[in-house]
């Protein structure tokens, strides 16, 4: 049995490492790969990967409805890195079909998993078709509970093109959210204006919220809907025997 | 081409959700032939089978195959809809593979 030994050495090696020392690995690993960019804070990644001077592809999803403040945030980014960002879009037809049968916000009465679907998982993997690797600001404390594993590499199955690899880099997953905003401070790096305006988190504007003091970040998504636990997850658990 | 399945049953003895029904959807739709092992993956217990299958390929969930042919490295499947479609040549909907991987993956601050 000798199947991904290196994405978990590569994974613990890297775990070590800053946040632009794995850019820079995937950057130098993959010459097709792409930065997830959502409009908000993993701005941080492009910053990053412009400042190693190699070749990267961005896109972003546009589900259709996110703020305004979003799309001119990425017109910022898109202008002040000089870069191409790929703006994807979902499948017109799929989302007629969905407002059609349930309305424009079903999210609210059902919950948000349908309508992300469409509007942002299809065109994702659509995206990720076209690439080796990508590369996303997904970190730990985003989640507690579910992304309390976050590696740093992985081996993403779920995206995979049919009997090839694709190869997934969370270079922030080690990072906290003080870290991430330590950084753009310290780098004059340009922000979402909702970020003022007090949203931590951002997504789609139906389902995103400013935050209080002391609330995570979590709560600013989907909180009409009580946090579901994973049940799937395989992780033995301490039973004396 | 030999298949094996993992699936994972609970400290209580009880299987996990998301196995139970692919485990239900193969039998009905007689995909569950066409598997050569079941294997569990007991969360009470580290040393089963199905959790060292899981640790040694790196795997955090519940149920996954695994499909291997001579003289090439064994490949792993987490998605049931990808596994059916692409090792077994059923027809999925985009709707059902899309609810697969949204529910099994945290996608949500992409």
């Amino acid at each position: 049995m000798s199947a991904l030994p290196n994405i978990v050495d590569l994974d613990t090696q890297l775990a070590t490492q800053s946040p632009q020392e794995i850019i820079r690995y995937a950057l130098e690993s993959f010459d097709n790969i792409a930065i997830s960019f959502s409009g908000a804070e993993d701005v941080v990644l492009i910053d990053m990967a412009a400042k190693i001077g190699k070749r990267f592809q961005v896109f972003s999803l546009d589900t259709g409805r996110l703020h305004a403040e979003t799309y001119q945030f990425i017109e910022t980014i898109r202008k002040h890195y000089s870069i191409d960002i790929d703006v994807v879009m979902p499948e017109a037809s799929k989302v007629e079909q969905l407002v059609k049968a349930k309305g424009l916000f079903s999210f609210y009465e059902d919950d948000h998993k349908e309508c992300c679907g469409i509007r942002k998982i299809a065109p994702l993997r659509k995206q990720l078709l076209k690439v080796d690797a990508w590369i996303t600001g997904q970190r730990r404390d985003q989640s507690p509970g579910t992304r309390a594993d976050v590696p740093v590499i992985q081996d993403d199955k779920a995206f995979a093109r049919p009997n090839e690899s694709l190869t997934k880099f969370n270079p922030l997953a080690n990072w906290t959210s003080k870290q991430v905003w330590d950084y753009i401070r310290e780098n004059n790096v340009p922000y979402n204006a909702l970020h003022d305006q007090g949203f931590v988190s951002i997504g789609c504007e139906p389902c995103t919220r400013p935050t209080g003091p002391g609330q995570h970040e979590r709560e600013g998504r989907w909180w009409w809907e009580e946090a579901t636990k994973k049940e799937c997850g395989l992780h033995a658990v301490n039973i004396a025997k | 081409m030999k298949i094996t399945l993992v699936k994972k049953i609970f400290a209580d003895g009880s299987l996990c959700k998301k196995c139970r029904e692919v485990e239900d959807k193969m039998r009905a739709t007689g995909q569950l032939s066409q598997i050569d092992r079941i294997v569990i993956a007991d969360e009470a217990d580290d040393q089963s089978e199905g959790m060292l299958l899981a640790a040694h390929y790196n795997i955090d969930r519940a149920p996954f195959f695994i499909v291997e042919h001579e003289g090439a490295d064994p490949v792993i499947y987490t998605i049931y809809f990808k596994f059916v479609k692409e090792v077994l040549d059923a027809e999925t909907s985009e709707e059902e593979e899309l609810a697969e991987i949204i529910n099994d993956n945290d996608l949500d601050f992409l």
